[in-house]
């Protein structure tokens, strides 16, 4: 079974733009996820990203990202609740618990959790995107004036995802089909073994990129060909697009930082600014998540 | 700057002098003082125990040792007259190709037609030429069709052959191949071997192959270089190989060798031809009974499947893997799956260990099941074999496989078979009622990369899981490994079985799905090296006849006459007074 996150081909402008557009368009939404605490402006980024993906048809890499982060974020809000006390409205008194000390569950630290989780589901569903909808072989070409004599790196950012994807998929079999008496499988070794095991082969895979040629100087006439019409170095009329929305979503964000948008406060109590910047770069995000937006009809 | 594509022809394709090189951090060194050459046009195989050097020595010569894993290297190495010590893989891809055995770690392209033409795209070729060339490389490997598929859609097979196809379409002077039919059914292998001679008869390409199942690469070679402990140990043609490996390391003989070692016959034989040429009139006497019958009663259902059809995505599109499969597996039965790549073998396991739903039908293991799946690996994610399996229920499991001196070892530092056997142990684990093993016990193509001395070793494991009352199911590719263990054979082809009997009969009957004994003596219920030497014991006679004839026909020299044929004690009392009236 292919991983969600796996890169299907389609015809659409994030899949046409080159990886430089996508990255800056992705990326300038995952960096207000970064900059802002404010929980308005993480779900806007948030929204327009999902409206990003299912737009450029990266439906189930949407679906499972969330999955997977708002399954973190829920993780992020317990364990905050637990160990952070600051606060004024405590929901609850649980008394004196080991390791823990006294522990008084309070609606600023649950709040303060959500926004870290939110952050990380942005961060999540921006990444799925990316993987989803970037085409690896146009980024490893991407890669090769930066990374020539790394087939290493270039081989870590382009090809780890799909790698550790297939990997989680067999190290989840194995997990099930552990006896009874068997230790449980538990998710840090998982995560240590899935880490371990896809740099190995990762490595493996950046042997077989050196003997490709990879780590040859780039020449100048390698454009067009099969790889060229197919997935290659082409520029696409999407990309001024990418680019252009992205420096405008790095822009707003910038500005709204110094215009107060950002007005979030955890403790001692919970306040949200809701006032006209927050608002109004919020709404620019949404917008920035019809980027690719495709009339029907026209071809990619 | 040399031109690197083209040198001269009477340069060695291969060119290693006195190479010692050591991995960082290892101990000792993989390769010790090798020294080797190949010729333009050569088709060599590099045969070995696992673990002797082989793939290193490959990797020395596509120039990923040094350049790529680091350590310590002194000596020579020179492909079609570059320095590769000097030159990283990347120069040296213009004259190397190289395929390794996972094919999974070969393709860094999403479709197939990116893949080939990517290290085109790297020398910088204009993309007409890189066109004419991808589409070439396919028709020579039989591929047009995949080009436009998406690599994580292939099977093993198709894998295989986008990789090689990879490494050729550059038309290197020399092909490197470390165990490239390991993952492939007895079709592909076939089919790729004499591809390989195909492509080094009409291309000139120089091919060093690195193989433990030598029985389906010897015919095709020209030469065998054999290695033990980091040395080259042997450096000479097939048959003088077989005759070498019959006193050195008996695990690298053939099974057609065996047969005739067994016999005490001679001249060797490389090949299935060359071994039926041999024995042409020899009119050996088959066995009369199947080797499974009585040997126990059986009694117990482990497996019981019923109408059962199994439906995955290939791609977008759903297909039917298993179709209205019926079957049943029963206790001390030891079971041998087979069939191509793609057949369905690893599917009909994962759905019986419930990882597949079925669409439709049913699949039990009443008595319980452990499937070992295809990589051990992915059962070990601790530092130590007893965190790994805790408790009693832990160490019973550990002494099931004979593992429980290994407690406290880190699984990384045991051997490929402890590791193995450690996995097995894992998903025994808790599923055994006291020393009482579960109904079923079922591994999925445990041989990969195995040395034959392992896979005797398997052999014996299987032996003792069925011997206490477990049913054992083995998904494999591997024929010989098949003949050894099973007492059954079920032949899937395309979802349905197609076949299903005693393993002597199954594996006796075909082409493709027969061991190379059976190939040779096309004899019923005689497959291994063992049952085809006591048919031929059977009729020592007109054996004897006959090897005198061929040897006469091939015209050996002086010092080989016929009457200096050996034959084994057993054999000589029978052929002594009519041979002395031959004679006479």
């Amino acid at each position: 079974m292919r991983s969600p996150f796996a890169y299907t081909p389609r015809q659409g402008p994030l899949q046409a733009a080159s990886p430089a557009a996508a990255v800056v368009y992705l990326g300038s939404l995952a960096a207000v996820a970064f900059a802002y605490s404010s929980p308005v402006v993480l779900l806007a980024a948030g929204v327009a990203l999902v409206i990003a993906g299912r737009l450029a048809g990266a439906h189930a890499a949407v679906r499972a990202a969330l999955w997977m982060g708002l399954t973190l974020a829920l993780l992020i809000v317990a364990v905050n609740a637990l160990v952070v006390g600051r606060g004024e409205t405590v929901l609850a008194r649980l008394g004196e618990w080991p390791l823990f000390g006294r522990v008084d569950v309070t609606a600023e630290a649950i709040a303060a959790g959500a926004v870290i989780g939110l952050r990380a589901a942005v961060v999540m569903v921006a990444f799925a995107v990316y993987s989803a909808c970037v085409d690896p072989d146009r980024v490893l070409r991407a890669l090769r004036p930066f990374a020539g004599r790394s087939a290493l790196t270039a081989t870590l950012v382009s090809r780890l995802v799909p790698v550790a994807a297939a990997d989680a998929a067999r190290l989840r079999d194995a997990a099930r089909l552990r006896g009874p008496g068997a230790a449980p499988v538990g998710r840090p070794p998982l995560a240590r073994r899935l880490l371990a095991g896809s740099l190995d082969r990762a490595v493996d895979v950046a042997a077989t990129l050196e003997l490709r040629g990879y780590s040859l100087a780039a020449p100048d006439t390698a454009r067009g060909g099969v790889i060229g019409r197919r997935a290659g170095v082409r520029r696409s009329r999407y990309d001024r697009r990418f680019y252009a929305v992205g420096a405008i979503v790095l822009a707003a964000a910038i500005a709204g930082k110094a215009l107060g948008a950002d007005a979030f406060a955890e403790y001692p109590a919970v306040e949200v600014g809701v006032g006209q910047a927050t608002l109004t770069l919020s709404a620019l995000l949404v917008l920035s998540g019809l980027a690719p937006w495709r009339p029907k009809g026209r071809r990619a | 700057m040399p031109d690197l594509a083209t040198p001269a022809r009477a340069v060695p394709a291969l060119a290693i002098e006195a190479l010692t090189y050591t991995y960082p951090n290892a101990p000792q060194p993989a390769l010790r003082d090798v020294s080797l050459r190949l010729s333009p046009g050569e088709l060599v195989v590099l045969a070995g125990r696992s673990a002797c050097g082989k793939s290193t020595l490959l990797r020395a010569a596509c120039g990923l040792v040094p350049h790529f894993h680091g350590g310590e290297i002194d000596g020579r190495v020179e492909v079609a007259g570059i320095d590769a010590l000097a030159t990283g893989p990347g120069e040296l891809a213009a004259v190397v190709g190289y395929v390794a055995q996972d094919p999974e770690t070969q393709v860094v392209s999403t479709t197939v037609a990116a893949e080939i033409e990517l290290p085109l795209e790297m020398r910088g070729d204009p993309p007409s030429s890189r066109a004419r060339a991808v589409e070439e490389v396919a028709l020579a490997l039989a591929i047009p069709h995949l080009l436009d598929r998406a690599v994580d859609t292939l099977s093993g097979g198709e894998l295989q052959r986008v990789a090689l196809a990879a490494a050729l379409v550059t038309r290197p002077r020399l092909v490197l191949l470390d165990e490239p039919t390991s993952q492939l059914d007895p079709v592909a292998g076939d089919e790729l071997i004499w591809l390989l001679r195909r492509l080094n008869e009409e291309w000139g390409v120089t091919i060093l192959l690195a193989e433990h199942r030598l029985e389906r690469c010897l015919a095709a070679a020209d030469r065998v270089v054999a290695m033990s402990s980091g040395l080259i140990a042997f450096d000479g043609d097939p048959r003088d190989f077989l005759t070498w490996a019959q006193d050195a390391d008996t695990a690298l003989e053939t099974p057609a060798a065996r047969l005739f070692s067994l016999c005490g016959l001679e001249p060797l034989p490389v090949g299935v031809r060359d071994a039926r040429r041999t024995l042409a009139s020899a009119n050996p006497v088959p066995p009369e009974q199947s080797r499974e019958e009585g040997v126990r009663p059986l009694s117990i259902t482990t497996l019981t499947s019923s109408d059962l059809w199994v439906e995955l995505a290939s791609g977008e599109i759903p297909r039917d893997v298993l179709k209205s499969i019926d079957l049943e597996v029963k206790s001390g039965e030891r079971v041998a799956l087979m069939g191509r790549n793609g057949a369905g073998k690893s599917t009909l396991l994962r759905t019986a260990a419930g990882l597949v739903d079925p669409v439709r039908g049913r699949v039990e293991a009443p008595g319980g099941m452990a499937l070992l799946s295809q990589n051990p690996s992915d059962y070990l994610v601790r530092e130590r074999v007893g965190d790994e399996l805790p408790g009693d229920a832990g160490m019973s499991a550990l002494r099931v496989v004979g593992m429980e001196h290994a407690v406290d070892a880190d699984p990384r530092d045991l051997s490929g078979g402890e590791r193995q056997r450690l996995a097995l142990a894992i998903a025994l684990a808790g599923r055994m009622e006291g020393e009482e093993l579960p109904g079923l016990v079922a591994l999925d193509e445990p041989t990969r990369g195995m040395d034959r001395a392992r896979k005797d070793d398997l052999v014996q494991l299987i032996g003792e899981l069925a011997d206490r009352g477990a049913g054992v199911l083995v998904a494999t590719h591997d024929v010989e490994f098949a003949a050894a263990f099973a007492g059954r054979v079920v032949l899937l082809g395309d979802g349905v079985v197609i076949a299903d009997g005693p393993a002597d009969e199954i594996l006796a009957g075909g082409w493709y799905f027969a061991t190379e004994v059976a190939r040779v003596l096309d004899l019923p219920r005689v497959i291994t090296p063992e049952q085809g030497a006591a048919a031929l014991t059977n009729n020592a006679v007109a054996l004897l006849s006959a090897i005198r004839q061929e040897v006469r026909h091939q015209g050996l020299p002086s010092s080989k006459q016929p009457d200096d044929v050996a034959l084994p004690p057993a054999m000589r009392k029978q052929v002594r007074p009519q041979g002395a009236g031959e004679e006479g």
